[in-house]
């Protein structure tokens, strides 16, 4: 055939309305996306404008004074740093290690599958429920009083499933042949996890030790039980101690007292959301830096 | 196995490195090798073909028992490498991954420089004088990778991760990171399904090399395969052997008309 077929590569009704769904779906994922960035540009925005002001080096490193009207944060800095690595300290390792034992050694049969469940589960039980348990088993029972261990226990309680998950998605996700290749040449569990499954899940693992960060870091109930206190004059010299932490101290300066500047609780806000991202960079740069390190 | 008088001569009585003894094994009730015996020859190249499903890749397994992992299946029977039972309770099952190296169908290199995949397995056995390759970690990686004929190839980039390399060549590397550990047997399931022609050759080639210096046992489909590449053949049907003899015997006379009819092609 020698006739010009001119109709052969334009486009046809059906491709047009194709491209015409298509192009809807996009601004679709696009606006929801832009949803998604918008209340997380609204409140920094809106802390920055408010409590920008209330920043400075006394505001972080004095303590407050006259009912916590003046002064500055610094007690409650220190106690969250307190409350997050004593909290880390406990969960991260415990999480890290059940979540390898569950997903490099134990088979699949209904005693994992019933962890597995309590894992989520818990994942899922309201902060405040944490809280009582934590006053419960931690401040009566075991008798730490109210004190940074019993607050962190409580924290680590709490923040331990997601560790758990994280790491056992990362660890499932180093594909299955490469344990078998160890395995295959005389590799025992443990040194195929230490030379091959760790090394090649470390990233996703710390991921989910950053999320944790943040999350520990916010919460509020579960120490307010525990281990916090709305003030107190001393810094805390061990884990016995009760402390002053960030959260309970925004709540405080937000509800409680009378007559206070505005800008006050703004900037504890800001100071508690600095001090997560920087402890959430901290793990970010870790992490590049581990990646950079893989020869792989 | 009747062909006692085909040996060489400098070999008057043949040794056996794998010998299965009424090897029977299930994957839950289905039975998958009906009374195995099998003598296959120290230091040969021995082939097994057969149609899928015949059993030839389970009996593969059951030599460095890895089947074992799956959960549900049984063994009766036994497997002996090496003189020795090695489903005999004693023994470590560690030695006999280090004893009989495996290579599958895909290549599996670890994510690690070349390098490190020749030397993980040396470094797992080489502590507590475990008898494997001695010498620098230099020389060992050296040595094994001209072993398999691909030192030439990858000698400048011997820290550069394994998977960056082609599928013959990771295929090659996985040959030779079991060296180092000096097995007694090498099993290879369908080493060369994954590779081209050039590839399946290059392969080829190699286990001509390593012949004589390990006992060889290679599972294949491809008939043209275990004609060129192996001494023996093994011939599976339906989880019992059929036929094991003679490559060349195997293959222009064979005893049995399933085996004639399997490589001629009428099923399969």
């Amino acid at each position: 055939m020698n006739t010009a077929n001119p109709a052969l590569f334009q486009a046809s009704d059906l491709n047009r309305h194709n491209a015409r769904v298509q192009r809807r779906y996009r601004l679709l994922f696009g606006l929801m996306t832009l949803l998604l960035i918008t209340p997380v540009l609204l409140i920094l925005g809106t802390l920055l404008a408010k409590g920008g002001s209330a920043i400075s080096w006394e505001f972080l490193f004095s303590a407050p004074t006259d009912g916590m009207r003046t002064g500055g944060v610094f007690p409650a800095l220190l106690g969250t740093i307190w409350l997050v690595t004593v909290a880390l300290l406990l969960s991260v390792p415990i999480g890290i290690f059940a979540a390898i034992y569950l997903s490099e050694y134990a088979g699949d049969n209904w005693f994992t599958r019933i962890i597995n469940l309590a894992i989520i589960n818990l994942a899922g039980v309201p902060s405040i429920v944490h809280a009582l348990f934590g006053l419960g088993a931690f401040v009566l029972f075991f008798k730490f009083g109210t004190s940074i261990l019993a607050a962190s226990l409580t924290l680590a309680v709490m923040t331990m499933p997601v560790v758990i998950v994280a790491t056992r998605e990362s660890l499932q996700a180093v594909p299955p042949a490469f344990r078998e290749a160890c395995w295959n040449m005389g590799a025992t569990r443990w040194q195929t996890i230490r030379r091959v499954v760790l090394p090649n899940s470390i990233t996703g693992i710390l991921t989910g030790v950053i999320l944790e960060v943040s999350r520990t870091a916010g919460e509020t109930a579960p120490i307010m039980f525990t281990g916090a206190v709305f003030f107190t004059p001393f810094l805390p010299q061990s884990v016995f101690d009760q402390t002053m932490a960030l959260s309970l101290h925004l709540f405080v300066t937000a509800t409680q007292v009378p007559g206070i500047a505005e800008q006050v609780p703004f900037g504890v806000a800001l100071v508690l959301i600095a001090l997560v991202l920087t402890m959430n960079s901290v793990s970010i740069a870790f992490r590049m830096w581990l990646r950079g390190k893989k020869k792989w | 196995m009747n062909n006692e008088q085909t040996a060489a001569p400098m070999q008057p009585i043949p040794r056996h490195a794998i010998a299965s003894e009424k090897l029977n094994l299930w994957y839950g009730t289905f039975q998958a090798l009906y009374d195995v015996d099998l003598r296959i020859r120290e230091g040969l190249i021995t082939s097994m073909i057969g149609p899928s499903g015949c059993g030839k890749s389970t009996f593969l397994r059951s030599v460095n028992r890895i089947n074992e992992r799956l959960g549900y299946v049984r063994i009766e029977g036994s497997v002996h490498v090496m003189n020795e039972n090695i489903y005999d309770p004693h023994v470590e099952l560690v030695q006999v991954r280090k004893q009989v190296g495996m290579v599958f169908q895909r290549p599996n290199p670890l994510p690690i420089s070349i390098r490190d995949n020749i030397l993980f397995s040396h470094r797992l056995h080489a502590k507590g004088g475990g008898d494997v390759a001695q010498g620098t970690p230099d020389e060992i990686v050296e040595q094994s990778l001209r072993q398999v004929l691909l030192w030439d190839q990858v000698k400048d980039r011997l820290r550069r991760k394994a998977t960056e390399l082609s599928l013959e060549e990771q295929q090659k590397l996985c040959i030779a990171r079991l060296l180092p550990v000096k097995p007694k047997v090498l099993l290879m399931d369908e080493p060369c399904s994954a590779l081209d022609p050039k590839g399946t050759e290059a392969v080829e080639e190699l286990l001509w090399e390593l012949r004589g210096q390990y006992t060889i046992l290679i599972v294949t489909h491809n008939m043209a395969q275990a004609r060129r590449a192996s001494e023996e053949c093994i011939f599976m049907l339906m989880g019992r052997v059929v036929e094991h003899g003679r490559t060349d015997e195997v293959f222009v006379t064979p005893a049995h008309p399933e085996t004639a009819d399997y490589i001629e092609g009428r099923y399969g």
